[in-house]
Order: structure tokens, then sequence, then C-alpha cells
């Protein structure tokens, strides 16, 4: 059995007897290890931030998205998806949670003398609230009677209010959104600005009066949710068949929340990957350091080389005692990295007001490719110790 | 005095090249020591005397010819098989010490010990023993550089000794020291070898040579005189 406590013991008395070469030797190991644990750890923070993002969206397992073209092409398809399928969908599919079509469209919305165009005027049905985690702050959302029975009903959003009515409450008020008369029934929690886009400046009105007021029956987008997440293929092939049968081709399409977490998530680890990479190039220049402070510190006892293989020093005694020393080089800058990596994307990740996520498997994987690098560049000068001839070490003048 | 010979050489020869030049440092020596002999080995610089110490100790092969220590030909030994000749059967001393200088006294006698694989605390105690042997006990943890020459030389034969040698091998011991410790260094010599270990010394000081028991005289790689002093 090889004993590794005196090699260990060796190498590092003499590594603490050139105290400042070692740190500088470390130093290569250390910002690399430092910097690939700060970016994975940046990149996951970023990755669980954006994974929220989405799931603030109001989307889950059971999600499905119904969008018109067959998707796939990248430009605007025809909206070949209407009302009518909606309801189609309603009456004949089962196992459906909840169905929220968009209708989208441009209102300009009159209250007495004032007037005011939101970003969007939506025809929506009576889920948009379990659709969007978004319910009435004040008043209420309309009904699925109310939908159905093209019932005038309009549903606004903070900024419209602030801006047709400034400060006194709008519940009950009559508006007319492009000339047809509604009553305001409910004003939408704040939810603030999405990727740029003010969520509080729009209008919801039942989907039933889209056409009426907005002179378009087509939708954008339809989120539906299944009672269960395994129901979703069954809900989705009850789908397919029913607007087949409708359109008589395939005019449209459906797409999972899970596939897009997957998209998503896949994005982010390439990036996450490719950026970590560029950073692991320093440890890669790091190793190459100690190879060559390894070959001059070689160099530099070949006489103690001489002297131990004369008194009884076997080849692999005089290898284990180099390649160990460029272990603790590297083990030890992997810790230091590892320590410094954590607490600067702690730092800045709290400095940009995100979480953040300490990538245990980075430092796990960094430890050991440390270890390798160590191994790598530590061989080749060590097994040059161990082969060189006593007599000529021993004859060695610095 | 045992007649069992501890080294038996046998026309060795050692030829090594010296950029393109070919030297033949040895051209056919053949030399018996007995276990108990306090050999000299004396001639003019360049005339071999440190090729066959070398090869003697085992740190250098011949070229052609078989060295037998302890009845083993070390023409047969592997790299690691002479390694472990040289930790267990022989004891070198240098002209210029060759003490590691990062290490104490009792820490550079540890040294065979460990690459013998002698438990920590067995170390410590057979170093210290060793150094008390050479009357430097008190001096067991200081370094070399807190050392006079004639302290270092003793260190150096306390850690030749560490691990019962057949064979003791000193090159010019007493080269670097002013005469009143090369003097000690060779009493020491004398003592050690009363108590029964061989030992092979290179020297070109004929007073020194005459305090051992047989000179053997080298010239050009070819012994010239092998004579009994006493």
């Amino acid at each position: 059995m090889i004993n590794l406590a005196e090699p260990l013991k060796l190498a590092s008395q003499s590594l603490l007897s050139n105290k400042l070469r070692t740190i500088l030797t470390t130093m290569g190991v250390v910002i690399g290890v430092a910097a690939v644990i700060t970016l994975v750890s940046m990149g996951e923070g970023a990755k669980s931030y954006v994974l929220n993002q989405i799931s603030g969206w109001g989307v889950g397992a059971n999600s499905i998205t119904l969008q018109p073209g067959d998707g796939a092409g990248t430009s605007i398809p025809e909206l070949t998806l209407t009302y009518g399928d909606m309801i189609a969908i309603r009456e004949k599919v089962k196992k459906i949670q909840y169905l929220m079509p968009e209708i989208i469209g441009r209102g300009r919305l009159k209250y007495g003398a004032k007037e005011y165009t939101p970003g969007y005027t939506l025809g929506v049905s009576q889920d948009y609230p379990l659709a969007y985690k978004q319910k009435a702050a004040e008043g209420r959302f309309f009904s699925l009677a109310e939908d159905s029975g093209r019932k005038r009903v309009a549903v606004i959003g903070k900024t419209v209010a602030r801006n047709l009515f400034g400060n006194f409450s709008p519940i009950g008020e009559k508006i007319k959104i492009n000339g047809v008369g509604f009553i305001v029934i409910g004003i939408l929690e704040e939810k603030g600005a999405m990727l740029t886009y003010d969520m509080d400046d729009m209008v919801l009105i039942p989907s039933s009066l889209a056409e009426l007021t907005m002179g378009t029956k087509n939708i954008w987008e339809m989120m539906i949710t299944t009672n269960d997440e395994k129901d979703v293929p069954e809900v989705m092939d009850e789908i397919t068949k029913l607007l087949l049968a409708r359109h008589r081709r395939i005019d449209f399409h459906m797409h999972t929340q899970a596939g897009l977490i997957d998209i998503t998530n896949n994005i982010l680890n390439a990036l996450t990957g490719i950026v970590s990479a560029i950073a692991a190039i320093s440890l890669l220049v790091g190793g190459i350091g100690i190879m060559n402070i390894m070959l001059v510190a070689v160099t530099e006892r070949t006489r103690e080389i001489g002297i131990r293989k004369a008194i009884g020093a076997k080849r692999r005694d005089i290898f284990l005692q180099f390649v160990m020393e460029s272990i603790l080089i590297t083990l030890s800058g992997a810790v230091l990295g590892i320590t410094i990596g954590t607490l600067a994307s702690w730092g800045i990740m709290s400095a940009l007001k995100l979480e953040a996520v300490i990538a245990y498997n980075a430092a796990a994987i960094a430890c050991l490719v440390a270890l390798l690098v160590g191994l790598f560049f530590g061989v080749y000068p060590a097994v040059r110790a161990s082969k060189l001839d006593p007599v000529d070490a021993l004859r060695f003048e610095v | 005095m045992s007649d069992k010979p501890v080294v038996t050489i046998n026309n060795i020869t050692k030829t090594y090249m010296m950029g393109k030049v070919e030297v033949k440092a040895l051209q056919g020596i053949s030399l018996t020591v007995n276990r108990g002999e306090f050999l000299s080995i004396m001639g003019p610089s360049g005339c071999g005397k440190s090729t066959m110490m070398h090869i003697i100790g085992c740190l250098d092969r011949p070229t052609t010819g078989h060295v037998l220590l302890d009845d083993v030909d070390i023409d047969e030994l592997d790299d690691n098989s002479l390694a472990e000749i040289r930790n267990k059967k022989v004891g070198f001393v240098f002209q210029t010490f060759n003490l590691l200088p990062k290490l104490n006294a009792v820490e550079n006698v540890e040294l065979p010990l460990i690459y013998a694989g002698l438990k920590t605390e067995e170390r410590r105690s057979r170093a210290l023993e060793l150094l008390a042997m050479v009357d430097l006990k008190e001096r067991a943890f200081h370094r070399p550089a807190e050392m006079s020459g004639g302290q270092s030389q003793r260190v150096a034969i306390a850690r030749a000794l560490a691990n019962n040698p057949s064979i003791i091998m000193a090159d010019e011991p007493t080269g670097n020291l002013d005469s009143r410790s090369g003097a000690e260094i060779i009493h020491l010599f004398s003592e050690l070898n009363k108590k029964g270990i061989t030992l092979i010394m290179v020297t070109h000081d004929q007073d020194i040579a005459n305090s051992s028991k047989r000179i053997v005289r080298l010239k050009d790689g070819l012994v010239v005189a092998d004579e009994k002093v006493r």
C-alpha cells in the first residue's frame, strides 16, 4: 500500500517554506474557480428568476396554449381561431378546468368628455382571474352568464382607471368603448410592468362582445387548463379532432407550458455553460502556471532529489512528493475560489435584487477539475524529478 | 576480523560520454572488501575514485563487470531495488555533508528511516539515539546552518548509520573541514570500525588514509596498489 501521509507532509512543508510563491501560483486556480462559481451561480439565479416570471404568467404543467397557424412559420399567422371555436371547445371537450380566449383589439374609451385609448382592449372569458392570477381589486369580475348573455360589462386596469376617472371610484360608471356603452364593474389588481409591457393599461370585456365592439371575433391565443396534469394529452387530442372537423385543415397549433419551461431552461443552461467554459479557460492558464513553477522547483531542488535518492528514496517517493505539491496547490486554490466565488455571486445577486442560488454542483465539479488540473500539470514535472539520475543530481550546483 | 566479503567487484569498467568525448573512468577493477574492514581509496583527481564509490554504493551501474553486495549481484536489480539497497545496506557520507537545509538535525537523520517505512515515534527515538552516538544530542533541533562543519558531518554520519547498513561509503569526508574537525571525524570512524562497521573512504590525504587499515591506490581507472597500513 502506498503511504500518502509522508508525501503530503513533505509537500505541505515545502509549500509553506515558499509562501509568496505558493500564494501566487495558487491565484491562477483561485481566479478560475471563483469565476466559474460566480457565473454558474448567477446563471442559476437568472434561471430561477426567469422561470418564476414564467410561472407568474399563471402557467402550470396542466396548461395548454392554443394558437392559430400551424406553428411552423415565424410570421404572424392568419387568425383562424374564432369565438365560435371557443364555444365549441367549451361544450364538447371534457376535463377542462378553464378556457381563456384572448381577442385583442383597440378600444377608444369615452367617459363623459374624457377620452383615453388603453394599450389593449381584450375580449376574455370569466376565467381571466384564474388564468392570470389577477383578481378584481375593487368591484368584481364578470361571470360566465354575463359573457354568454352578452352583458355589456367591463373590467379596467389601474392605469386606465387613473387616466379616465382620476381618484374617484369608477365602479358602476357608464363608459363607451368605440361607441358601445359598457358599465364598469371592477378594477384589476395592480400587476405592474412585465417585460416593458404595462399590464395595468388595459380593458377587459366579455369575449362575446368583442366582435360588436372591436369588429373582430378572431382569437390570438387561448389558454386552457385541464383538471389534472395527466389529462393534457387527451384534451389536446380532443381539441385537435374537434377543430379539424370544424376547419378541415391544420390551421392551429398547441404547446404546453412544460414545453416552454423546458425550452427556457435549455437556453439558459446553454448560456451559463458557454460563459462558464470561457471562465474555465483561466483554470487552464492557472494549471500551466503550476506546471511552470513545478518545473522550476524540480530544477532548484535537483540536489535535494539526489540526496533523497542516495539515502533510499524510490522513484515513486520522489514522484509522490512533487505531484502532491501540485495537487495541494490546486485543491487549496479550489476551496478558496469557491469561497470567493460564492461570496461574489451572493453580493452581485443581492445588488441586482435577485435571489442568489449557490451552485453546489459547480463547486463539486470545480474541486474535481482542480484536482485533475493539478494531476495533469503536476505529473510531468514530478516524473522528471523522479527520473533524475542520483549521481548527476548530487553533482548539480544551483 | 571476519573474512566474509561484504563487497566483491569483479573486473568492472565504466565508460560515459562527456559531450562527444568518451571517458573511460574505470578500466577493469577487481576488489574484495571483507566485513569489518576500514579501507581508504586514494589517487589523483580523475582517477575514478568517485565513480568507483558510486558503483559500490549502488548509485550507479558499471558498464561491464559485476558487483556483489552482501552476496547480491546488483546488475540484476531494477532501480527500485537499488534504491532499497541504498536505503538499507549502504550509508553515504559526502564531502559537502548533503544535509537538507530546511530540516533540523533529527529530521535529517530520520530521512532514511522514512523511506524504510518506520513509524513516526520509532523514527524519532532511533534518530535521537543515533545523534547521541555521534555526541550531538543537544543539537538535535538545530538546522545545518546553525551547526559547524564538524557537527554537520556528524549528523550526516548519524544519518548514514540509520538503517544499520552493511557498509559506510565516505567520499572525502574531511575535505570541507578544518584539521581538528577532520581528526574528530576520523576518530569517530575508527570508533565505529571497532564496533564492527565496514567503512570505505575516498581521500587524497595520506595522513587520513593512514588512520584506516588498508589503502587501495587508483590511477587512470586501474588499481595500482593495495596495501595494509598496520
